[in-house]
């Protein structure tokens, strides 16, 4: 890795490896994202669908620059701005209630000027840092229990609540996932792991049967019983498999997957993109996407353990096990081993404020490894 | 820049690395795993539904066969009916419709219909706004013409042709070619598998519905693909989607030719015009073919079959089924009604064969003849006659001393020779057995009181006996052709659709009538008396040269009126029925004929001048096509001679 290194002088450099995976990511989602909507080109009223690869370039030029932003100033002036940023987020989050533009039953986004956003997506980062931050600043050594745990829990479970109120499962499923992985970093006391499984297994059925909306409900009911109904929620999962086992091991070729060209893939762009990826370049193509996801997540796993702080190992892990669980949820959701629930695929899914989150998320892990 | 070199101990972390890159490693070989197994394992099932997903099968219509007379004139074939559907979801009441109900030259009540339908439907919740509904079915051509010039105009609406059975005779001879329903639930069950769908029509009764499998072809399909966006590279697609065969081609349905001369029924039809009721069928006596068969009052299948839609078809249903005279009854096949003296031809065979009489036997006719205690009525004083003046007067009293002297099973015996009181086997509609009655029957129907009064009543075709038109135009065809009886045919032969004969049906030969043609000569010479003697009962001073030989007869009817009946109408219900049944020419037969009128009164006023309008028109029609024929065939023959 050194060798990759530019060492003329000393300081921060460039990851190579990482910013070539990313860029790799990033231009078969354009790619995938082309082929996806091309279906729509002469669809009439929707035809301008088929033109959003084009806003997707734009969106990840304008998360590029803000991630090389985001990777050129010293990680640990976030770790000041940690608190600040982590209220300002709340701040919008909350303010999604009464301003939102409510698509699709659920009120997600703001607008601003001519675009419109969804601060649950900015969140992502900003409880990132400020878990990070309680972390670097609680500097033990023993195993912890849950009460020490407690501050960064509640730092979580603020947006949570906020997300689930919208409602939207699969951010707060996102803040929940990336936080814990932050936190398995600590040592726990094994009877504090023991409370942790006992609250889990409560808690859960008590979301079931007061959190839970019913369409989420039915979603998870129909993840576990797939063939119980193909034509209502099983719909979505049931073409999709369909979808990807026609790619069989070479795919049906670029822009040739019939159930995505004939109109069978709902949401082939913002939720199963991996869908069109599967039919059109089959098992080889979708080994190659997963080694690249992969290879981000265990590079970010790598940064981490090369960090020079606390902080800096905390950011780096957040950043790896967002992607990680973005990907993870997404291609297992797509693939029938996990319930339907709207996590988008990093780099993959249509969308502006996933791709600059994704793509700061990323600048700040290449902050860290330029960083060591 | 001093509070950046604050730094924390990482320590604490170091341990869960390892685990986290075994944690994502597991993660993603799950889902390369789950790849592996719906790509590769089950890989050919899901290509599979991917197929089936984007391929449709449509099925290709296919044409029923026509239904053509002897002469090749079309009696049932098929035309488009337009109908007129809207997607009330797309039509714009406001702009559209007003120019629709003007162009379609609808009634201001019409318009507050349709107009109410279009609205039921905006409002029903569910999908139902945004299928077609259907306006109006089977409108007039230039209404059609009409909305087809404008059809830019007209978002939401659509003409489409559909097939209808089409006869262009309509009610003549309608029993006999049939007529078409949709096919129910039940019969769906049944004819399974023959593919047929909800919604088919097949034929209900007659020539359609015995014939259905050869008139009905073979249903084709196409398959395309479903739910294709891209229009501009279809052809492509479908020659890389779609595997070969692509398309199944309709096999159209057999041709039907019948051995029902249409313009002989038209004749017949003209013959009975005076009449309400009744039934005629004539014969070739030489074949055994239907040349026309007639039941009274009949129906128009062009509105039963349905092009108009169910409400029409449901309504004219409960307009047939309420006439007292039974439209929808084939009276030449399913009814058997007494033959009256149509009888005495047969009665007078057997008695012969019994050597009971013999031409010279005279019996004095006083008005009647006394058995037992009863007196049975003759139909005027005829004093002395034979065998041959007994035919030509229909004089009762002969045939009672001669009942006294025969036995019931022989009168029997006689009519069933040839062919009375059993199935004919025609094949088209439910036959009715009719009946001869033996000593046995009467034995079983009166509890052991066998009465002579009934051999008596059985000679003159009273009684129980009953026949049905078809029998007795085939028995008067065996006494006209030496004693053979014939299967009675309606078909001529089976075609395909551009005329090459699939099948043809010779004459069947059902019995040779054991009859001695010395008897029959003389039951002859008796029914051409009947015709040509100025006393004949059949003579007719309006057809004095006529050619034909025949018998009448007055069947009286048991006096029990329909149901339903107007009691102001009950006369007529309990007016005898009125025949004859004959043959022409007298030397040469070659037609048998029977006129049945229902309820007619006496058969020589009534039934004689149907039977010698429709023989002279038979002898026109004859003569006719002769001419016609030798003049066609004489360009032939020059024609090959260059």
């Amino acid at each position: 890795m050194r060798a990759n290194r530019i060492s003329f002088r000393s300081g921060p450099q460039i990851d190579m490896p990482l910013l070539i995976g990313v860029m790799a990511i990033s231009t078969l989602g354009v790619v995938n994202l082309y082929s996806a909507t091309s279906v729509y080109i002469d669809a009439g009223q929707r035809a301008g669908i088929a033109d959003i690869y084009v806003s997707q370039v734009y969106w990840i030029v304008v998360g590029g620059l803000l991630a090389i932003l985001a990777a050129a100033v010293d990680y640990r002036h976030y770790e000041r701005l940690a608190y600040f940023m982590y209220v300002a987020g709340l701040v919008a989050l909350a303010a999604v209630f009464p301003l939102a533009a409510d698509i699709r039953g659920s009120s997600r986004w703001l607008q601003f000027g001519g675009f419109s956003f969804q601060p649950s997506e900015f969140m992502k980062i900003f409880v990132i840092l400020v878990v990070a931050k309680y972390l670097h600043n609680d500097p033990k050594t023993e195993p912890r229990t849950l009460i020490d745990l407690a501050v960064p829990l509640a730092l979580t479970a603020i947006p949570v609540t906020l997300v689930m109120a919208q409602p939207d499962l699969g951010t707060s499923l996102i803040y929940v996932l990336t936080v814990g992985t932050i936190l398995a970093m600590t040592k726990l006391q094994v009877r504090s792991l023991l409370w942790l499984a006992g609250i889990v297994a409560i808690s859960v059925p008590l979301a079931w049967n007061y959190l839970l909306h019913d369409y989420q409900k039915a979603r998870v009911t129909s993840f576990l019983d797939p063939e119980g109904d193909k034509t209502g929620t099983g719909w979505h999962a049931f073409q999709s498999k369909t979808a990807i086992g026609n790619g069989g091991l070479w795919g049906e070729g670029f822009m040739q997957g019939t159930q995505n060209q004939f109109g069978f893939l709902p949401d082939q762009y913002s939720d199963f993109p991996f869908a069109v990826f599967a039919e059109d370049w089959g098992l080889v193509g979708c080994v190659v996407l997963i080694s690249l996801y992969a290879f981000v997540c265990i590079w970010a796993i790598h940064v981490a353990s090369q960090a020079k702080d606390r902080f800096g190992a905390a950011l780096a892990i957040g950043s790896g096990a967002l992607i990680f669980w973005h990907s993870f949820f997404n291609m297992g959701m797509v693939l029938g081993v996990a319930p339907v629930v709207g996590i988008t695929l990093p780099l993959f899914s249509y969308g502006g404020s996933s791709v600059l989150t994704i793509l700061v998320a990323l600048g700040m892990l290449m902050n860290v490894s330029m960083r060591r | 820049m001093n509070f950046l070199v604050q730094r924390s101990d990482v320590g604490e972390f170091r341990r869960r690395y390892r685990w986290m890159v075994l944690v994502v490693l597991v993660a993603f070989s799950i889902l390369i795993g789950r790849l592996f197994q719906l790509q590769i394992l089950e890989g050919d099932v899901h290509r599979a539904q991917a197929r089936r997903n984007i391929i449709g099968e449509i099925p290709q219509a296919t044409s029923r066969g026509v239904i053509r007379d002897a002469q090749g004139k079309v009696l049932a074939a098929n035309r488009p009916s337009y109908n007129v559907y809207v997607v009330p979801e797309l039509l714009d009441l406001e702009k559209t419709w007003p120019r629709v109900v003007q162009l379609m030259g609808l009634d201001p009540a019409e318009k507050q219909e349709l107009e109410q339908k279009i609205r039921t439907a905006l409002a029903a919740p569910g999908g139902r706004k945004s299928q077609q509904i259907p306006l109006k079915l089977d409108v007039e051509r230039d209404v059609v013409a009409r909305l087809e010039t404008h059809q830019g105009d007209l978002r939401g609406v659509d003409v489409t042709p559909v097939p209808v059975r089409y006869y262009p005779f309509g009610e003549l001879a309608a029993h006999l070619v049939g007529y078409m329903r949709e096919v129910d639930a039940d019969t769906l069950a049944e004819l399974e598998g023959r593919g047929y769908r909800a919604g088919d029509r097949l034929g209900a009764i007659g020539v359609e519905r015995r014939w259905e499998s050869y008139l009905r072809g073979q249903r084709g399909w196409r398959k395309v693909l479903r739910g294709i966006r891209r229009r501009h590279d279809k052809e492509q697609l479908e020659a890389k989607y779609l595997e070969e065969p692509r398309r199944l081609e309709p096999v159209p349905g057999r041709d039907v030719s019948l051995t029902i001369d249409i313009e002989l029924q038209k004749s017949i039809e003209r013959g009975m015009r005076g009449q309400l009721a009744g039934a005629v069928v004539v014969l070739d006596v030489r074949t055994g073919r239907v040349l026309a068969a007639l039941s009274k009052p009949s129906f128009d299948p062009n509105v039963v079959s349905g092009g108009s839609g169910k409400k029409a078809v449901a309504e004219a249903f409960r307009r047939l089924y309420a006439d007292p005279l039974k439209p929808t009854l084939d009276k030449t096949i399913s009814a058997a009604y007494p033959p009256g003296s149509t009888y005495k031809p047969f009665s007078a065979l057997a008695a012969l064969d019994e050597k009971i009489v013999t031409p010279k036997t005279e019996v004095d006719c006083r008005g009647g003849y006394e058995y037992g205690r009863r007196y049975f009525r003759c139909t005027g004083v005829h004093r002395r006659v034979d065998l041959y003046e007994a035919l030509v007067h229909s004089c009762n009293t002969y045939f009672y001393a001669m009942g006294e002297r025969i036995h019931i099973d022989r009168l029997a015996k006689i009519g069933m020779d040839f062919g009375l009181g059993a199935k004919t086997g025609i094949g088209v509609n439910p036959e009715s057995r009719g009946r001869m009655p033996t000593r046995s029957w009467y034995t079983r129907r009166y509890k052991g009181a066998f009465r002579g009064g009934f051999t008596l009543l059985a000679a003159i075709g009273q009684g129980a006996s009953t026949v049905t038109v078809m029998q007795l135009a085939l028995s008067y065809a065996a006494l006209a052709n030496g004693g053979t009886l014939y299967q009675p045919q309606v078909v001529r032969s089976i075609e395909t659709s551009d005329g090459t004969i699939v099948q043809e049906f010779p004459p069947r030969v059902r019995r040779m009538v054991k009859v001695d043609s010395e008897h029959l000569a003389w039951i002859k010479e008796g029914l051409a008396g009947v015709v040509s003697e100025s006393e004949g009962t059949a003579h007719n001073e309006a057809f004095p040269d006529i050619d034909m030989a025949g018998k009448t007869g007055t069947a009286q009817v048991s006096h029990v009126t329909p149901r339903g009946v107007d009691p102001d109408k009950v006369w007529y219900f309990n007016r005898d029925h009125a025949w004859f049944a004959g043959y022409a020419p007298v030397s040469a037969p070659e037609i048998a004929i029977v006129v049945l009128v229902e309820h007619g009164g006496g058969g020589g006023k009534n039934a004689v001048p149907v039977a010698a309008r429709v023989v002279t028109d038979w002898q026109k029609l004859k003569e006719k096509r002769l001419s016609a024929r030798a003049t066609a065939a004489k360009p032939a023959i020059k024609r090959s001679s260059l």
